[in-house]
């Protein structure tokens, strides 16, 4: 990425870049400002409806289950914002052709990136706390938050943005974007044990989910906010994360950072 | 105007054979997988629900959506000044509605009864059920996609339908488990009928059609209809 960073030897290079990363930060939150109140509201609906909706489908379960589900929506919020809003947000520069121009800013590109994910990371943590406090609710589940939930949001916000980046940047194709988001939110939404155990699927399907990154999430945003629903090892979970973040992040660098 | 139908979205309509068949298929071991303790009759709801679902999408969301993307692209005039009547064009779309459901039925039916063990009687009442819904859902969508003239107000009802027809409708679930006040509004809906007559059609034992569903979905399809009709019929 230094590549990509014009050196202009008139600057000291920490001081352009935090300059370029606050003026990405504006620029960005001024571009996306519509796109970020609809982003709210979608994950209210989405993660407090979809509480309601489990619950729905689930008819009679013991109080424990109900836990479970309360505590995957928290996951269930961060996702589609990550995993959904930001390659989409990508897609629009791409569609309304600013995409170069964003690029032919004179900040260096890490800034800019850093940025994006910065914005979706902050935003996405009010609908994230309002769908939680909604399913509670209804569902009269009570938990025991220790302060371990702050990295565990933290760290999924950060991995969901992350790879939402890395997809929005690295697929050139805008139909092929919205289809894997398609996809994702399916896939997300229908098999993954994000709201029910783990154990509850086939043995080769939760192999599967091991590997991917939205179990890990649900595993520790579940371990902060509650006491022995546990069964897995945390530093695994926390350690998957890190791995999908930072293979997201290698290939965003080299996507963004690449000349054309 | 059928022809002109297929050509017009031959792209569209593999693709959306595909994805009913996945999205059936999908649905019905998806929310089995999700389940804790899935039981006969819970799978039953599961499958038939997802038949539902099959035979609405098509019309009540994609039809609207396609009828937007046409006033988006300002060929909505061009395709009503060809030399055909506008009711012929009407229920052609309505026909491709119904041909879409397909692959999602035979998907949903098959994987419930694949995994589930899923004891499926028919009965002759499956003809009109079927009909019905599906005249109904397309009926419903092309007035709302006729009707509202901002495309993007067609999009975000089909998108705020989806969710409600999936989330929030006893499609797939009994009636008994939403909160009273939502199942007396759906006893005013359609959808909730849909779903009776195509599970009793469908299944033994699980429910049993009314006259009164019969009567609630036949109104709705005809003012649909006549609603679709009056907009297409006015000269502009």
């Amino acid at each position: 990425m230094t590549a990509a960073t014009p050196d202009l030897g008139l600057r000291s290079r920490s001081g352009f870049w935090l300059a370029g990363y606050s003026s990405m930060l504006r620029f960005e939150m001024r571009n996306l400002r519509t796109y970020l109140t609809i982003g709210l509201a979608i994950q209210v609906l989405l993660g407090a409806g979809m509480a309601l909706m489990y619950g729905f489908y689930f008819g009679e379960v013991d109080q424990d289950q109900w836990a479970f589900l309360v505590t995957g929506i928290p996951t269930l919020a961060l996702i589609p914002i990550g995993f959904v809003m930001v390659p989409n947000a990508i897609m629009e520069h791409k569609l309304k052709d600013t995409y170069d121009y964003v690029w032919s800013l004179p900040v260096p590109r890490s800034a800019s990136a850093i940025a994006t994910s910065t914005i979706f990371t902050v935003l996405a943590i009010p609908g994230t706390v309002i769908a939680l406090v909604i399913a509670a609710i209804s569902y009269d589940v009570e938990m025991s938050i220790s302060w371990s939930v702050l990295p565990a949001v933290v760290f999924t916000s950060v991995t969901a943005t992350s790879v939402g980046y890395a997809v929005g940047h690295a697929v050139p194709e805008p139909r092929v974007i919205s289809l894997i988001t398609n996809v994702v939110m399916f896939a997300v939404l229908l098999f993954s044990p994000i709201v029910v155990a783990i154990g509850q699927f086939p043995d080769w399907w939760a192999a599967v989910h091991r590997i991917l990154p939205f179990w890990h999430m649900s595993v520790v945003i579940r371990a902060g906010l509650t006491d022995g629903l546990l069964t897995s090892p945390l530093t695994a979970s926390y350690g998957a994360l890190v791995a999908w973040a930072v293979a997201s992040w290698l290939v965003a660098a080299w996507v963004v950072g690449r000349r054309r | 105007m059928l022809r002109w139908e297929i050509v017009g979205s031959r792209l569209l309509y593999p693709l959306l054979f595909i994805s009913q068949a996945l999205v059936g298929a999908g649905f019905v071991i998806g929310f089995g997988l999700l389940i804790p303790d899935l039981d006969q009759s819970a799978a039953q709801y599961l499958s038939t629900g997802a038949v539902v679902m099959s035979l609405i999408l098509g019309g009540l969301i994609v039809t609207p959506q396609l009828l937007a993307q046409q006033k988006m692209q300002g060929s909505y005039d061009y395709v009503w000044s060809m030399p055909v009547p506008r009711s012929a064009a009407s229920l052609a779309s309505t026909t491709m509605a119904a041909v879409v459901a397909i692959p999602g039925i035979v998907a949903a039916l098959a994987v419930a009864v694949w995994r589930y063990d899923v004891v499926l009687s028919v009965d002759v009442a499956v003809v009109p059920a079927f009909l019905l819904t599906v005249a109904c859902g397309s009926l419903i969508g092309s007035a709302v996609g006729h009707a509202v003239s901002k495309p993007q107000v067609t999009l975000l009802f089909t998108q705020l339908g989806i969710f409600f027809i999936i989330g929030f409708s006893p499609v797939s679930f009994p009636v008994e488990r939403l909160p009273g006040w939502l199942a007396t509004v759906h006893q005013y809906l359609p959808l909730h009928h849909m779903a009776i007559a195509v599970r009793s059609s469908l299944t033994e034992g699980l429910v049993e059609m009314t006259l009164l569903s019969w009567i609630v979905l036949s109104l709705w399809t005809f003012v649909a209809g006549a609603v679709t009709g009056a907009i297409l019929l006015r000269r502009r």
